[in-house]
Parts: C-alpha cells; sequence; structure tokens
C-alpha cells in the first residue's frame, strides 16, 4: 500500500482518493479537490467511505475515529466533500474537536 | 528460488462431501486428483474454533492460537458504552497476535497469501505477497502488497478483478433461504471466481515462486451454504427432482473444476513439495431457525426497541445486527454469526446492565434457561452445548468474547430478529458450519495413505512453519502432528520449539476511540447491508 502523505492534509486525501478510484471507470471530469462530493460524485458506497477512512488511517499510523465526522445528530450524513474529510482529519491531528 | 510448500485453504471443506466426491460408492469419482492425494498422502478431521466461523477459524489457522489470544471473534466487533453498542468491522489491525506470513517472512522466508481474510490492510514489510479475501474489487488495489502487485496481476489474460473480489451483496444470501432461481444463479456466481484466485496463484507460484505459496477456495462454503442438500451424500436417496438433479451437477461441476485447479498447482509446484490442504470448518445441515434474542425476550432479559416507520424501520427489521432498548437488556445475542450471548454488565453505577456483583448468579440462571430451552415435542434441548467464555476462549483478548458461547443442536447459526415463533423448520436444509473440518498433507516425508486422529485447527500453522524448516514458536497453541510424517523425515528434520511469536505485526495505532464513535461506524455497517 502506496503511502500518499503530502504536504497539506487536503493534498493527502486528495492523492489518496485519486489513487483509490483510478480504474473505477468514473464519468467523472472535473478535477479531484475539496469540493468533490465523495457519493455525489464519486460514487461513493459505504463500504468505499470505510476503505478511505482505513487508507487515511494507514497513512497517518493512528486512528481517528471517523464515526464522528459521518454521524451527526444519530443519522448517517448522506454526502461528504473531500474538505470535509480533511478538515476532519486535520482536527483530529490538532487534538481539537470536530470543526463540522 | 523455488516453492518449498503449498498450501491450499478450502473454506468448509467436510469430509462428508470429500470422500463420496473422491471415493463414489458408484461411478468415476468426481474429484479424481484429491482422490490420488487420500491415497498417498495423510488426512485428519480439523476441529475449528469454538464458534466454528469464518473469522476466528481462520485467523486461528493463520496464527497458530485461538480467539481468546488472536481477539478476533466474529465479523463484527462490538463494544457495550452505558447505554449504547457501538459495532465495528474486524480488520487485520485487530488481530493482536503474529500471523504466520509474518513470522515466516521475518525470518527471510518469501510468501504469498492468496485470498485469506484478514489481511487487509496488509503489513508493509511483508516479504512477498498478499492479495486480501473478502475486500470489494475496488479496493484490493490500496489492500494488496506490494504495492505494484495488482497492476501486475492485471496483466494476467482474462484477468477480471469484479470476478475475483468480495461481493457483499452477494455473500449476504449465503444464509438466506432463495428462490430455485436464485439458488442457481448463487452456485454458478462461484464458478469463476475461483478460476479467478487460480489464475493468481498460478501465476505468482510461476513467476515468483515463494518458499510459502497459499491460497484459498472459498467457494467450497459458499456453495455448501445453499447448495448442501445437493452434494451432501444423504440428500441423494429417493426420488430426486429435476431441479435437484440440475443442481448436483452444477454443484459437482464446481468440485470438478476445483480439483483440475488443485491438480495443476501441485503439478506446477514439483515433487519435491509439501502440500497442505485445510478448511476453517466443516459442513452439515440446518433444519431450523432459532430465534434466540426472541428467546431471551420471553425471559426477561432482552426489551425490543421500537422500529421506526416507514422504510427506515423496514431496513431496521431486515438488520443483521440485534436492535433493542439497551437501558433494559440485560443479556442478548449481537449477530447471527457469533452465535454467542453477552451479558450487559453496568461498568458504573447508574449506568444500564446488571450489576457486577449479580454477574455470576445471572449467567448461572441464563444457562438454566437455556437447558431448559427445549423442544416441545420431543424434550430435547435446542441449545446442544453452552460454554462459559473462560472455558473455550482462555486468553488476553477473552473480555471481548461472548459471556456463552452455544451450538444449537442442528449445529445453525442463530436468528437475532424479533419475530415469532421462537423456533421454526426451515422451508428446506441449508448448509451450516459443522466443527470438523479437513487436514490434509501429501508430498515427500508425509505418511502414505495414513487417516490420523483429530487435529485441531492451530496444528496447521505450526504445520506449515515445520514444513519451511522453520522453528514452531513457543507461545503457540498448535503443534505439529508427528504422525502426519515419516520416522526418516522427522529424523532428518526433527521439530524444534523456537522463540516464541512477536506479537502485534502490522501498523500500531492510536486505537482509543471517542465514545459514541461507534454508534456511527453502526451506521455505516447498516449500508454495507450487514445491518439493515
Amino acid at each position: 500500500m502506496s503511502n500518499l502523505k503530502s504536504g497539506t492534509t487536503i493534498e493527502t486525501v486528495v492523492a489518496i482518493v485519486q489513487d483509490l478510484t483510478q480504474d473505477w471507470g468514473l464519468d467523472y471530469e472535473k478535477p479531484i479537490g475539496a469540493q468533490t462530493m465523495l457519493a455525489a460524485d464519486l460514487q461513493f458506497a459505504s463500504v468505499d467511505i470505510i476503505q478511505l477512512c482505513v487508507a487515511l488511517e494507514e497513512c497517518h499510523g493512528r486512528r481517528f475515529g471517523f464515526q464522528d465526522l459521518l454521524m451527526k445528530d444519530g443519522s448517517y450524513v448522506g454526502d461528504l466533500s473531500l474538505g470535509h474529510m480533511s478538515a476532519f482529519v486535520d482536527s483530529k491531528l490538532n487534538n481539537v474537536g470536530s470543526k463540522l | 528460488m523455488t516453492v518449498r510448500t503449498l498450501f491450499i485453504g478450502m473454506d468448509g471443506a467436510t469430509f462428508t462431501v470429500l470422500n463420496d466426491l473422491t471415493n463414489p460408492a458408484e461411478g468415476e469419482p468426481v474429484m479424481p486428483f484429491l482422490a490420488r492425494i487420500f491415497a498417498s498422502g495423510s488426512r485428519a478431521k480439523l476441529r475449528s474454533t469454538p464458534n466454528p466461523l469464518t473469522p476466528p477459524a481462520w485467523v486461528s489457522l493463520m496464527t497458530g492460537r485461538g480467539p481468546g489470544h488472536h481477539g478476533v471473534f466474529d465479523f463484527i466487533r462490538a463494544e457495550e458504552r452505558g447505554d449504547e453498542v457501538f459495532f465495528t468491522l474486524y480488520d487485520s489491525r485487530d488481530c493482536r497476535v503474529e500471523t504466520i506470513w509474518s513470522i515466516a517472512s521475518r525470518q527471510g522466508v518469501r510468501v504469498a497469501a492468496l485470498n485469506f481474510p484478514f489481511t487487509a490492510p496488509p503489513q508493509k514489510d511483508l516479504n512477498g505477497f498478499i492479495v486480501p479475501g473478502f475486500i470489494p474489487w475496488r479496493h484490493l488495489r490500496r489492500n494488496s502488497h506490494p504495492e505494484n502487485v495488482y497492476d501486475r496481476l492485471k496483466q494476467i489474460p482474462n484477468f477480471n478483478a469484479q470476478e475475483l473480489a468480495w461481493d457483499f451483496e452477494q455473500e449476504k444470501q449465503s444464509g438466506d433461504e432463495l428462490s430455485d432461481h436464485d439458488r442457481e444463479a448463487w452456485v454458478s456466481y462461484h464458478l469463476p471466481r475461483e478460476k479467478q484466485w487460480f489464475k493468481v496463484a498460478e501465476h505468482l507460484m510461476r513467476e515468483e515462486a515463494p518458499e510459502l505459496m497459499a491460497v484459498l477456495f472459498d467457494g467450497v462454503d459458499k456453495l455448501q451454504h445453499q447448495a448442501w442438500t445437493f452434494v451432501d451424500p444423504a440428500f441423494q436417496k429417493g426420488e430426486l427432482s429435476d431441479f435437484h438433479k440440475r443442481m448436483r451437477e452444477l454443484s459437482l461441476s464446481y468440485f470438478r473444476q476445483l480439483d483440475g485447479f488443485i491438480e495443476k498447482l501441485v503439478t506446477a509446484a514439483g515433487p519435491d513439495v509439501q502440500v497442505f490442504f485445510a478448511s476453517d470448518h466443516g459442513f452439515t445441515a440446518s433444519t431450523e431457525i432459532v430465534r434466540i434474542n426472541s428467546f431471551l425476550a420471553e425471559k426477561g432479559y432482552v426489551h425490543w426497541k421500537e422500529l421506526p416507520a416507514g422504510e427506515a424501520g423496514q431496513r431496521r427489521d431486515n438488520s443483521y445486527f440485534a436492535y433493542m432498548d439497551w437501558s433494559k437488556t440485560t443479556a442478548y445475542c449481537r449477530t447471527p454469526s457469533c452465535n454467542g450471548i453477552t451479558i450487559r454488565v453496568a461498568r458504573k453505577p447508574g449506568e444500564s446492565g446488571i450489576a457486577p456483583s449479580e454477574y455470576q448468579a445471572v449467567r448461572a440462571r441464563l444457562i438454566r434457561d437455556l437447558e431448559e430451552f427445549k423442544d416441545p415435542e420431543t424434550g430435547e434441548r435446542i441449545i446442544a452445548e453452552i460454554h462459559k467464555r473462560e472455558d473455550v476462549f482462555p486468553g488476553a483478548a477473552m473480555t471481548d468474547a461472548p459471556d456463552l458461547q452455544l451450538v444449537l443442536r442442528d449445529f445453525g447459526f442463530v436468528s437475532v430478529k424479533n419475530k415469532l415463533p421462537v423456533v421454526q423448520k426451515r422451508d428446506y436444509p441449508i448448509g451450516t458450519h459443522h466443527p470438523d473440518g479437513v487436514f490434509i498433507g501429501y508430498g515427500p516425508g508425509i505418511e502414505s495413505g495414513k487417516v490420523l486422529g483429530r487435529r485441531h485447527i492451530t496444528d496447521v500453522s505450526a504445520t506449515l512453519l515445520y514444513s519451511l524448516g522453520l522453528q514452531v514458536p513457543s507461545d503457540f497453541e498448535g503443534v505439529v502432528p508427528p504422525a502426519m510424517f515419516t520416522v526418516g523425515h522427522k529424523n532428518a528434520h526433527p521439530i524444534v520449539i523456537g522463540a516464541p511469536t512477536n506479537g502485534k505485526q502490522g501498523v500500531q495505532v492510536d486505537d482509543a476511540m471517542d465514545a459514541d464513535e461507534k454508534q456511527k461506524i453502526m451506521d455505516q455497517l447498516q449500508m454495507l447491508g450487514y445491518m439493515e
């Protein structure tokens, strides 16, 4: 498993998502970035989100507890942008509460 | 480098079927090559883990340790947190002890492990190859090791990751009652899957020749869940319908194909290679549905949660997990696959669950209630065996195990749904896991035509290390079965017990999770289809 850790967290998230989806045959022509939505744009299913979480944890060598991000008021968040993912990882790396 | 040891896993394989396919009462054997292996090698029944289930059993086979040590008890891990129960999926990071892939690798032995569960995410410094099982095709690339191996595999003619990999939607059907059409489709689905794994194994063995070459064919298990009545010799008597005959022939074509794969792999490995086969458990027929949480509700341990209205409620009703009022529930079964009962113990005053001081009394009462759970017509106990966790899961991970491990009278898996009746006869028998799997050795230095006494699943890892010329770690529970090997071989290659394992391998992670994080994982699992 390649380590795609980059200069900033959002760059890392984008690199991992690009790596994950490279042979999915997606029909998404815009550049992948902070505004890209996992489900709406990249057709992520739940298992794909879990694997993205694992990939980010492996990249940083720690667990982040992504449940804080994926659930809101007891319900599953329907979709997330890469910016949301990045902000959450940053909040954990900085050991502060979720910024969402 | 040449292959020294070839290991072929056959998930769910049982001598009940293999004996018939290698030595039928009439006609030619369906698996003629395996028949030759039986005649020229040694074999034994292989006792699985206390809950004969893929996660604990394969991890025990890969670690030489029981679930009480390695800590993988089910597909799903749960934690009691006050008035909530949190669920998450196990992965390789949850295994607390070292695998044989790691043990061999760090001693300079190059390994290849194909399609084994709980090998993802892979160990980063492994000397060799991991292509994990139980991973959807879209994530095989990142979970395979080394990182370029997936692109190499894509160069294999007709390689198809979607055919090869785990499909959650398909696998959900394994324990369901399906229509005839869907059962036929289910069996057909697994034929090309196994061919893909065979081609990967053949390719890596030819191109890389790892000293330990291991591949798991898991279609045996999947097929038998839905096609048990077509492969078990006991069901081939009397008047058989056209559908039955068609399904039997389709099922036999799977085993015929598997025999061909085995022959090609063993032949390619060469005559100097020791070959071993094992399954994680056996198979038998389950004839009834046991709704264990409904039984516990009748006894006052379980209190159901009201289902939400509409579609959400319907999805919840179809959930894989228990869904109950945690503030009142004192003992329950978490998942069908766990076949266990967890007693909810309050960790501090004011939390739900029983007081710690009540634990022994509550557990004793629960055991009595389960012992009295009987078939009203015959008086036979529905729960044939009830094991306290300290008796069957000794080790540092024991507290993650169910408090009571159950064995149903037909070896079936329980239902956790809120439905009645508590016990219901199935429309047709389905395959379920039996504790006795298979263990077979073949090749130079292995006794010929010998049937050994029952071995334990942890013995497989010890045997594979021995075959590689490595010492067996002193903290292994498994041992090398001496009777499987010739005297000459043992004299030339003494069985040596060596240094203990290195503990957990792979990425060391900060495992601390926030108290309410797990609830969110639970919802992720709902989307996966495990939960709803």
